[in-house]
């Protein structure tokens, strides 16, 4: 089964006019349109046409994609991603990092949950992201308001045993231990503590923001 | 030098300088797209694609160095013809000259005897 000239033509010119796509309307006409003349301008010189003309012809104008690139360049014009693979942030990227941080405070418990199931639904992090994400800290900065609160009511209402936390960042909150004296130590060690605990979870959503705009998977894609 | 790395190097240098080609073949006459195509093929190595052409030409009208109208042809449907504005040929003239200064300071160096 042969294909006709014509066909041939019809064709190359349809898939120049997808390629072309990315273009402005009017300069996708014109330059289709000048390549059809062109076209057959080339026809019109052939003594009896045959379909191997006709696949020079064509093949002289060049691959519709390559002419496209040419173009999208010539005209400043950057190539539409498929949206497919093109990462935006939408709402749930946002909701998450809101939520996380800030979610427990608005709302105890049922913020941050919202937060967390926003965080692992969304395509834009990946699974040790997402751990980061639940983990420091659960309830973000609620758990940091809350753990401070709970540890100066605690020191100053037990005097004589000074509370004590434990710096690896586990989450459990005190480990009190009784210590007769060095109050001033306790206290550097307490400030030091709580600002940790506060910036943690700043630190957290940040990091998560940023991975949004740095994700690896989007740029390969 | 590497092979593909050669090949880009001209593809970028071709892709530079094509348009004051385009401009100086409407120097002296005007022409339709057809035309302009052939006359380019003739000689070697300037254009792979022929088709890169008409997006060349419709970005020289729109920055106003061509201008173009219609003409009857006798052998078809008709043509658009292009023809070299005041700011198309002060555009080539420039190039000119500082093409013959590129050249000249690159012959300087790659020509030179060891």
């Amino acid at each position: 089964m042969s294909t006709t000239p014509d066909k041939l033509v019809e064709r190359y010119l349809k898939h120049l006019e997808v390629e072309l796509d990315d273009l402005p309307r009017d300069r996708r006409r014109e330059i289709v349109d000048e390549i059809a003349g062109h076209i057959a301008e080339a026809r019109a010189g052939l003594e009896h046409e045959t379909e191997a003309d006709v696949r020079n012809i064509l093949e002289g104008l060049g691959d519709p994609a390559d002419i496209a690139e040419d173009a999208r360049e010539r005209f400043e014009v950057r190539p539409v991603i498929p949206a497919s693979t093109a990462y935006k942030p939408g709402w749930i990227e946002v909701g998450a990092l809101v939520l996380l941080l800030v979610g427990a405070i608005v709302l105890p418990v049922v913020g941050w949950v919202i937060g967390v199931v926003l965080l692992w639904i969304s395509n834009a992090w990946n699974v040790r992201d997402k751990f980061i994400g639940t983990l420091f800290w659960p309830g973000g900065l609620g758990f940091s308001l809350f753990f401070v609160f709970y540890g100066a009511s605690q020191s100053s209402s037990s005097s004589p045993t000074s509370c004590q936390f434990s710096p690896v960042g586990t989450g459990e909150p005190a480990n009190c231990i009784a210590s007769p004296d060095s109050t001033g130590a306790m206290d550097v060690l307490a400030i030091v503590l709580v600002v940790a605990v506060v910036v943690t979870p700043i630190i957290t959503t940040a990091y998560l923001g940023y991975r949004l705009r740095h994700q690896p998977g989007a740029a390969t894609a | 030098m590497v092979a593909g790395k050669q090949d880009a190097l001209l593809a970028q240098m071709r892709k530079g300088t094509l348009q004051y080609c385009v401009l100086a073949l409407l120097a002296d006459e005007e022409r339709y797209g057809f035309d302009l195509v052939r006359s380019l093929a003739e000689t070697d190595g300037m254009v792979t694609s022929e088709g890169t052409i008409y997006p060349l030409l419709s970005r020289l009208r729109r920055d106003g160095l061509v201008e173009t109208s219609w003409r009857e042809s006798t052998s078809g449907p008709p043509r658009r013809y292009y023809r070299l504005t005041k700011a198309g040929r002060a555009a080539l003239d420039g190039f000119k000259d500082e093409w013959g200064r590129f050249r000249d300071a690159v012959d300087h160096f790659v020509e030179r005897k060891a």
